[in-house]
């Protein structure tokens, strides 16, 4: 089959103070990445990214964006990204950088790198922990990092669902 | 998007982490605890309702500008822990599910997928094998029903005698001959007239076929033909059937040759008492030679399964056979009907049973309650009732009918060389022993050639049989000629190898030169006519001890020398058949007596194994599309194609027309021919009485036929039904005047004509001939001058004199063309259709209809003046066709806001007050059927809606391989194909115009009519 080929960026938005980070929303990525792209690749740079340019996945806890663009122009969309100094939301503006953790084919390799980085991430935690109250904490955080649990539950409600859709 | 959209949606996402902002709307319910567990449960969320605005809708959110909570004032490390963890447990469930199919295997790799592997969940890798279980189950729950509607397993449904029960209840709408199985595996197959027929073969073949047929032998089965049986006393029968005949029509069954039995004839059959009306159809028929022992002659009748009904019921009405003889089946406890009476048999279609059938049907009933015995294979006709009447017996006339559908087999073997196939493949049969003979045999051949003169007469038909193997071709053999015979069973002197028959001519020269002669210019002696087929007793005794190929083979692998012949010859092994020879193209100069070949006639149930002998000869084998170019090359009409008078040719146009009709509206309707752009009015189907009645009012209105009195008379008689000529007297007068009268012409004129003085064309015999047959339609052959190819339901139109002066000039000119003609119809169907989407109640719909109605009936009229007016525009040479077009078009302008179904009809005979309550009535019905590109039912004048005038149409037409050049054959009105003669230039006689229903282009054509 033929498909248009993608490229997903997986980012990092990097805030100072860590409660601005909240405010991170799809719609403002959306205009500060085209924006970005705008300066910096002129109107013919913009027009290229807007095809299939998608901001796919925000995370406004963990500051991780991914963000979507055709495969043969995603190195304008990637030239353009450390020219982002801030991100505008109800109407503050947020100093930050973003950066780019990796670049994927499919959402699928993106998730599962994000996966492996953010294991790492809690693991470096550990040793920072200030309290024992944290260490706790990061530590049961880490130990809840696997599906184990979970597929009884989720096997469960495969089934109700299938059933519903028998029935209509 | 639709509802099952949505649902594939939902399920691949539902495993995909959604956004987690502050402002998406599924944050509003549980956001009032701490961010922290706020962050946890939207994750959880996300996967338990996956909702429409979830991450994946690209863009912001609707409900994005409003903050339904505050954000938190603080944030600790283990806040940010907690959202790492639960970010990570969204992105490996995200990760590991499936998405997309619900098959486990889908998250497998392609390298990693096996065969087999929804069935046998164990080829699965270990981690998935749970759920594809799971699956499996549940699939297996859901299929559960179709598993227990199979009750034999395949096995046993292909065990012989179910496989046999299998095609009996398969043959009980069409039947199948008796080679069906050989053709199914090769063939086309076409439900028709009750059979199930081999249309053309799955190869490529045509042309291989043409070459079979002109220069070795192509074969085909013709088992489908009906047979109907009469006995009686030979003047009776001949009493009888002339009433069913016209001598004027060519010989009947009276004559001579045909009478003693030594030729086949072939005669056109009429309602009794009615000819040149009501014509039933062309049969084919075979007189029993006169015996000694008996006064009653026998005669059988082949005719087409569309003429059996037809047929029956005339014969018996002229035979006055009333009485019907129910036959009683043998082993049937079930009690039957009481015997139908003659008016009951009349109405219920008069098929008959076998007794055999009976009960082999009756037993297959039973069989399918207790399942004991085993299906029997039908012989012959298996599907009519076991009380249907097959024999009408008439006290008066001591005639006695008897129908023989099914119980004989026919084949046809077309092409020079079929005499030698025949004579390969057939082997005279061989005397029994001595001491066989003298025991009492239930075998016929035994008991049979016990009689010293019956041996004698079989000798004398080997001699006959053997002395066809040193003729050169087929067509040497006078047309008709009939040789009885008894062979061995084909089977025993098959060839291993399949091998092409040659006629052995170095062999033959010199020996027998004279008796040779003797039978090409005699035909066969009448003493070897004679058959055993012609017996019931001896056709059933052959069909009923035939050697099964089950033991043919036991005999074959006991025999001492592996692949040896086997002899002597079994004593039930011995076939009566009937060979009778096909004349070929009779009529006409060109090509004489193409296509001549022998029929085979045996006992049913002898199909098969006479038929892998012959293919086994070099024969090709060929279908119904051969058959049709077989008449097409001849030139003869095929039955029911080209019979548009009988009733049988009317039920075929309406079905061709329904079957055209059907491809034309499967095409997109930006891709269909807009016919009415091309001037062409009727496609699908050729309205031969509207074209009769339009000639006859041409002629009537030009004053040509009005200064006789016939003028008066037509007048007064009502519109009379459209026929055929089939005069021979009247056909070779005009295949005369339609010659041109060139010197090449002439000279074949008078080597060809018998008569010394034909009477000339001129406009006093034109009338006459118009008085006699005015309503008569003539086949004719339409050969190409130059390049093109004729299709179906072309048009056959006058040249004009502009034409022919052209044609003299450059004599390989393309031809004239036709304009391209307005479509007016085209902004009515528009409008239908705007109507027919738009309209939501049915009051509306009435009413917009009401309008298009009067709105096309304003349209209608101009667009029928135009084709009036161009003939006029233009600088034409012919004044009196003009005046004839403008004349025939008025009455049709009057006629047109009515459905009248004959607007030809001249404007005197329609009053004014019919037309007004039938014009509004079916106003909204006519709508309905209105389709781009084909005129709407009321037809107007189809003699002069185009440029030339059209005489008539053709019915076959194609590239001609016999030819070299595209030929076409159809029918034209006699009126108007006189009228055209008087006005050409004598060397020029006999050009028309033909074009092609999707073409504009008019290509010059010779018409010949061959009597």
């Amino acid at each position: 089959m033929v498909r248009f080929k993608s490229r997903y960026l997986l980012c990092e938005v990097c805030v100072e103070d860590r409660s601005s980070l909240l405010l991170l929303e799809e719609r403002a990525i959306y205009h500060a990445v085209k924006n970005a792209v705008a300066r910096s690749h002129g109107d013919y740079g913009a027009a290229l990214l807007i095809l299939s340019y998608g901001v796919k996945y925000v995370n406004a806890h963990t500051g991780i964006i991914l963000i979507r663009c055709r495969k043969s122009h995603y190195r304008n969309l990637w030239s353009a990204l450390p020219f982002i100094s801030c991100l505008e939301n109800r109407g503050q503006k947020v100093q930050c950088s973003i950066s780019c953790l990796h670049v994927g084919g499919t959402i699928r390799t993106c998730q599962k790198f994000l996966v492996k980085y953010s294991t790492q991430q809690l693991h470096r935690m550990l040793p920072h922990c200030r309290n024992e109250a944290e260490r706790d904490e990061v530590r049961r955080a880490v130990l809840s990092c696997s599906l184990e649990k979970e597929r009884d539950v989720e096997e469960e409600e495969d089934e109700v669902e299938d059933d519903e859709w028998e029935d209509e | 998007m639709s509802g099952a959209k949505n649902r594939m949606r939902n399920k691949k996402m539902r495993d995909q982490p959604g956004n987690v902002t502050y402002s998406s709307p599924g944050w509003r319910n549980g956001g009032e605890t701490s961010a922290g567990r706020a962050g946890e449960a939207q994750h959880v969320k996300g996967h338990c309702l996956p909702h429409q605005g979830g991450g994946w809708v690209r863009g912001h959110q609707s409900g994005g500008s409003v903050y339904p909570q505050e954000l938190p004032k603080y944030i600790t490390s283990s806040y940010f822990a907690r959202a790492r963890a639960a970010e990570v447990k969204a992105m490996l469930k995200a990760v590991n599910k499936r998405t997309g199919s619900c098959h486990t295997f889908g998250a497998l790799p392609k390298h990693m997928r096996r065969r087999a592997m929804s069935h046998d969940t164990k080829r699965l890798p270990t981690r998935l094998r749970e759920g594809a279980q799971r699956m499996l189950e549940k699939s297996l729950l859901t299929g559960k029903k179709k598993e227990e509607s199979k009750a034999k397993s395949r096995k046993a449904r292909r065990r012989h005698g179910n496989l046999l029960l299998e095609f009996n209840r398969r043959q009980r709408k069409n039947m199948w001959l008796e080679t069906h199985i050989w053709h199914a595996k090769r063939f086309h197959m076409l439900k028709k007239w009750g059979y199930c027929l081999g249309d053309r073969p799955t190869f490529k073949c045509y042309r291989a076929c043409y070459r079979a047929m002109s220069s070795h032998c192509l074969l085909q089965d013709l088992s489908y033909y009906c047979c109907v049986e009469l006995q009686g006393p030979e003047e009776e029968l001949l009493s009888a059937l002339s009433r069913l005949t016209s001598k004027d029509a060519g010989p009947t069954f009276a004559a001579v040759q045909c009478l003693s039995g030594r030729r086949q004839g072939s005669v056109v059959l009429y309602g009794s008492d009615q000819y040149p009306a009501q014509p039933l159809g062309p049969v084919l028929f075979l007189w029993r030679p006169r015996s000694e022992s008996s006064t009653d002659r026998q005669l059988w009748i082949w005719g087409h399964p569309t003429l059996k009904q037809d047929l029956l019921s005339e014969l018996r009405a002229v035979c006055q056979c009333s009485e019907a003889v129910v036959p009683v089946p043998v082993t049937v406890p079930v009690p039957e009907p009481t015997p139908a009476g003659a008016a009951e048999a009349a109405a219920m279609p008069p098929k008959g049973p076998a007794h055999k059938q009976a009960s082999s049907r009756k037993r297959k009933r039973a069989e399918q309650d207790s399942d004991a015995q085993p299906a029997k294979k039908i012989f012959g006709d298996g599907t009519r009732s076991p009380t249907c009447p097959v024999t009408w017996k008439s006290a008066l006339t001591g005639i006695v009918i008897n129908d023989l559908t099914m119980e004989i087999v026919r084949y046809r073997l077309i092409g020079p060389l079929s005499h030698s196939v025949l004579t390969e493949a057939l082997c005279p049969a061989t005397d029994c022993d001595v001491e066989a003979k003298k025991r009492q045999s239930c075998f016929w051949w035994p008991e049979h050639s016990k009689q010293e003169q019956n041996m004698a007469l079989h000798r004398e038909q080997t001699d006959v049989f053997q002395l066809l193997k040193g003729v050169y071709s087929s067509t040497e053999i006078p047309g008709g000629s009939v040789l009885g015979l008894t062979v061995d069973d084909p089977r025993l002197t098959l060839p291993r190898m399949r091998c092409k028959a040659e006629p052995d001519l170095q062999q033959a020269i010199g020996v027998d030169e004279e008796k040779r002669r003797a039978l090409t210019l005699q035909g066969v002696p009448e003493r070897c006519c004679q058959s055993a087929l012609w017996d019931r007793n001896v056709r059933d005794n052959a069909t009923d001890n035939k050697i099964t190929e089950k033991e043919l083979n036991r005999m074959r692998s006991e025999l001492l020398v592996p692949g040896s012949c086997l002899k002597p010859t079994p004593p039930q092994g011995r076939v009566p058949v009937l060979l009778v020879h096909q004349p070929g193209k009779q009529l006409g100069q060109e090509m004489p007596s193409w296509g001549a070949g022998w029929d085979l006639l045996l006992p049913k149930g002898w199909g098969m194994p006479f038929w892998v002998p012959l293919v086994y000869r070099g024969v090709r084998v060929a279908g119904l599309q051969m058959s049709v170019k077989h008449s097409q090359h001849k030139g003869a009409p095929h039955f029911p194609h080209d019979f548009p008078d009988c009733t049988a040719g009317a039920r075929f146009q309406d079905e061709q027309q329904a079957e055209l009709m059907n491809k034309f509206t499967r095409r997109p309707p930006g891709k269909r021919t807009n016919y009415i752009k091309h001037g062409c009015l009727a496609p699908f189907r050729c309205p031969w009485q509207q074209l009769v009645e339009e000639w006859a009012e041409i002629v009537k209105e030009t004053g040509e036929g009005s200064d006789t009195q016939t003028g008066v008379e037509t007048d007064s008689v009502p519109p009379r039904r459209f026929s055929v000529l089939r005069s021979r007297k009247v056909m070779r007068q005009l295949s005369v005047w339609c010659k041109p009268s060139s010197s090449k012409g002439q000279r074949l004129q008078r080597t060809t004509q018998r008569a010394p003085q034909p009477i000339s064309l001129c406009p006093a015999t034109a009338v006459s001939l118009w008085a006699s047959h005015g309503h008569s339609l003539v086949w004719a052959r339409f050969s190409l001058l130059a390049k093109g190819r004729p299709e179906l339901h072309a048009m056959v139109c006058v040249p004009t004199d502009e034409d022919l002066r052209l044609l003299s000039r450059e004599p390989r000119c393309m031809g004239p063309q036709e304009p391209l003609h307005v479509d007016h119809f085209r902004k009515r169907v528009k409008i239908a259709r705007k109507a027919k989407k738009k309209k939501g109640g049915k009051a509306k719909e009435a009413s917009v209809e009401q309008v298009v109605g009067s709105d096309g009936v304003a349209e209608k009229q101009d667009s029928t003046s135009d084709p009036s007016q161009r003939p006029t525009e233009q600088p034409s040479s012919v004044p009196a066709l003009t005046q004839t077009q403008e004349v025939v078009s008025t009455p049709s302008r009057t006629s047109d806001g009515d459905t009248d179904a004959t607007p030809a009809v001249p404007k005197a005979s329609v009053a004014p007050s019919d037309q007004d309550p039938s014009a509004s009535a079916p106003g909204p019905a006519t709508e309905e059927r209105l389709v781009l590109g084909l005129w709407p039912e009321p037809l107007p004048s189809v003699t002069s809606h185009c440029s030339r005038v059209t005489l008539g149409w053709v019915t076959q037409g194609d590239f001609s391989l016999a030819a070299g050049c595209g030929e076409a054959l159809g029918l034209v009105s006699l009126t108007g194909l006189l009228h055209a003669l008087l006005r050409q230039p004598p060397e020029q006689r006999g050009l028309l115009l033909l074009r092609n229903p999707s073409s504009l282009q008019y290509r010059f054509a010779k018409v010949t009519i061959e009597a």
